[in-house]
This record gives structure tokens, C-alpha cells and sequence, in this order.
């Protein structure tokens, strides 16, 4: 039984750095694939597609950031709240880099049509940043929490 | 329901559908279009083949029959598995089946039976057949306008109001799809309007064309060629 809860404790600790990795590939591979087509329709600015493409490469540092405040001993003690806040604070950061994705797939394709919405197009994307940032500082705070 | 980011790189790369509208130049030619659509997957690109033959008038022969065009079109409902362009389909043919019975009974013609055409209003139009609009001003607000101009025998304007109305359903359904099949499906179906808009057009400018050059001609038969008016 101990085995199975030490696993999981462990389990915790990785899972932001593993989610955060998958939200920031899909996200970035999403606004990417927009990029990439809004290329071939438009004479310039590629720049700025490829930096908003990028946007959703931050799920991955939160995530490590985690990784790092949760990695201690594990304990039989310790091990539920590392996995609770682990996990769930996987789940976030996955949720909004796949959707922070979108949101910058969309403003891509608005952005090649009109430039000059460049910076509201992007106050979507900025928003579910802000959610990420949520997951990530409320799960530092709790981390300290436990032994 | 299609994967919602199955076609992300493909919708980025067409120019927006309200530049088809406005630009002096069409800003996609279908050549490009149809190189572009070889992004599609085998299946999804059967099911435009599909959509756009149910579709486009250009696909049926002049003497099609009724019966042959709703054939085609229950083929394509049957076919389609997409509930978005099920819908799409229906509500065209909702549109056609109005027209077709507003061109009836101009022509002084009755529907055959108690139904006429496809869709929704089959029933309902033969019964209300006296009515000016077949009572469809609620779920139709255009075919009040569309009577006049038939009545005007304005066919240009109709033509013009009709892919105006079209145009306005793709809209309706195209704000819920942003980048999966249905979204592509209902660009190439916009830019079948932008089509056929630019036709219009063309017949419009080209009306003109013979107005200015009769008016040109009549100058110049005036003109004595020995250098004085007659």
C-alpha cells in the first residue's frame, strides 16, 4: 500500500512538468499550423505570427517551476498532497496551453486580415495566460503547506 | 462533430471570406482554391464534392428535372455526416423550394400534389398557395422582397438578393466553426457565391457596356464624315 502511495506522491511532483511540456507542444503546434498558413496568404509580418506562436511555450516553465517547489522526500505523509496538486495542476496548465493555442491560432488568422488588431486579438490568449498563472502561483502557495 | 483543429494551417492560408466582397481583383482564384483543398482528406474532400454538387447550379444540366434535383440532394443528406451541413443543405433548399414556388405561380402554374419541392415548408407552401408569401414572412423576412422583384421581373436584383440571403446563412453557421471541415466546407461555399456575385456583375457591366455603345453608336450617326453635323 505504502509502494502505492510513495508512487503517486512521486507521480505529483512530475506531473506539471509532464502536462505543462504536452499543453506548451500542442499549444505552440496549434497557433504554429496558423502561422504557417497566414504565411503563405500574406507579404510580411511573419515575425510577429511566429512570436504569437510561441505564446503557449510559458505552460512548460510554470511547470517546472512546480516540479521544483514539490520535489522533496516522499513520504507516505506527504505523498497525497504532492499528487493533488500535482496533478491538478497539470491538468490546468495542459487545459490552458491547448486552448491559449487556439486562441492565437484565431488571432493569427484575424491578425493576416487586419494587422492593425494585432494587440486586441491577442487579449484571449493574454486572459488564459492569466488563468496559468493561477494554476501555477495558488499551487507554490499550497506546496508550502505540505511537509 | 470534426476535429475542431483539423485544418488550422489550410483556413489560415484563404484570404477572408469579406475580402471576396469587396476586392476590385478576386483575391483566390478557384485554381488556387482547388490547389489549396488538396489539404483535405480523402473523405472530407468526397463530402465537398458532394455539398457543392447538391449546390451549385452549374452542376445540373438545363432540363434537370425537380424530381432529379431532390434526388440529388437526398443523396447528398444521406451521404453528408456532418449535422452542419446537413442543416446548410436543408436551409437551401428550403430557399429554392420558395422560389421555385414563387416562380409557379407567376407562371400561373399549381403545385402537381399536396407537396411541393424539399424541406421543411413542402407541405405548408401548396396550403397556403393563394397566400402572397405562402405565410413564410416569420421564418423567410425575404420573401416579400423576393415577390416584388420576380413581380418587377427584376432578375438581377432577385439573383442578388438571394445570394445575399445565402450568404448570410454560411455566416450564420460559419461563426460556430473556425477551423475544422465545416469551416472549409463553408468558405469554398462563400466563395461559390463570391462566384457567382462576380457573375452578376459581370452581366450587370456588361448590360451597361451595350447601353454606352448603342449611345456611342447614335453619336456617330450623326456625325458626317466629310467634317460637318448633319
Amino acid at each position: 500500500m505504502n509502494e502505492l502511495v510513495l508512487t503517486l506522491g512521486w507521480l505529483g511532483i512530475y506531473a506539471p512538468m509532464a502536462l505543462g511540456a504536452a499543453a506548451s507542444a500542442i499549444g505552440c503546434s496549434i497557433a504554429g499550423m496558423a502561422s504557417i498558413g497566414a504565411m503563405t496568404e500574406t507579404e510580411g509580418g511573419y515575425g510577429r505570427f511566429v512570436g504569437v506562436s510561441a505564446f503557449p511555450s510559458t505552460m512548460v516553465i510554470y511547470g517546472i517551476v512546480i516540479m521544483f517547489t514539490l520535489n522533496r522526500d516522499v513520504t507516505p505523509e506527504n505523498a497525497g498532497g504532492l499528487f493533488g496538486i500535482g496533478i491538478l495542476s497539470g491538468i490546468a496548465l495542459m487545459y490552458c496551453g491547448i486552448w491559449q493555442g487556439r486562441a492565437c491560432a484565431a488571432a493569427i488568422n484575424a491578425t493576416k486580415e487586419k494587422p492593425e488588431i494585432f494587440g486586441l486579438s491577442l487579449a484571449p490568449a493574454a486572459i488564459i495566460e492569466g488563468f496559468g498563472v493561477f494554476a501555477f502561483v495558488f499551487a507554490l502557495v499550497i506546496s508550502a503547506g505540505i511537509s | 462533430m470534426s476535429d475542431p483543429d483539423a485544418y488550422i494551417a489550410l483556413v489560415s492560408s484563404l484570404p477572408g471570406s469579406e475580402r471576396l466582397f469587396v476586392a476590385k481583383q478576386p483575391p483566390l482564384s478557384r485554381l488556387r482554391l482547388d490547389r489549396r483543398l488538396t489539404a483535405l482528406t480523402l473523405e472530407d474532400a468526397r463530402v465537398l464534392k458532394l455539398l457543392e454538387h447538391a449546390l451549385n447550379w452549374g452542376d445540373y444540366d438545363m432540363d434537370v428535372t425537380d424530381a432529379q434535383a431532390i434526388e440529388r440532394c437526398k443523396e447528398a443528406l444521406r451521404d453528408i455526416p456532418q449535422p452542419t451541413l446537413r442543416k446548410l443543405l436543408l436551409e437551401r433548399m428550403d430557399l429554392r423550394t420558395a422560389v421555385a414556388a414563387l416562380r409557379l405561380r407567376k407562371q400561373g402554374g399549381n403545385p402537381a400534389a399536396g407537396t411541393f419541392g424539399m424541406g421543411r415548408w413542402a407541405r405548408h407552401i401548396p396550403a397556403n398557395w393563394t397566400d402572397p408569401t405562402f405565410k413564410l414572412d416569420g421564418p423567410m423576412p425575404w420573401i416579400k422582397e423576393a415577390k416584388q422583384l420576380l413581380d418587377a421581373e427584376d432578375p438581377l436584383g432577385l439573383e442578388r438578393l438571394l445570394l445575399s440571403v445565402s450568404h448570410k446563412q454560411l455566416k450564420k453557421h460559419a461563426a460556430r466553426h473556425l477551423f475544422d471541415f465545416e469551416a472549409v466546407a463553408i468558405y469554398v461555399l462563400i466563395w461559390n457565391i463570391f462566384d457567382r456575385w462576380s457573375q452578376s456583375n459581370a452581366q450587370d457591366a456588361a448590360k451597361r457596356f451595350e447601353h454606352l455603345a448603342q449611345q456611342a453608336m447614335a453619336d456617330v450617326a450623326e456625325i458626317d464624315f466629310d467634317g460637318a453635323s448633319a
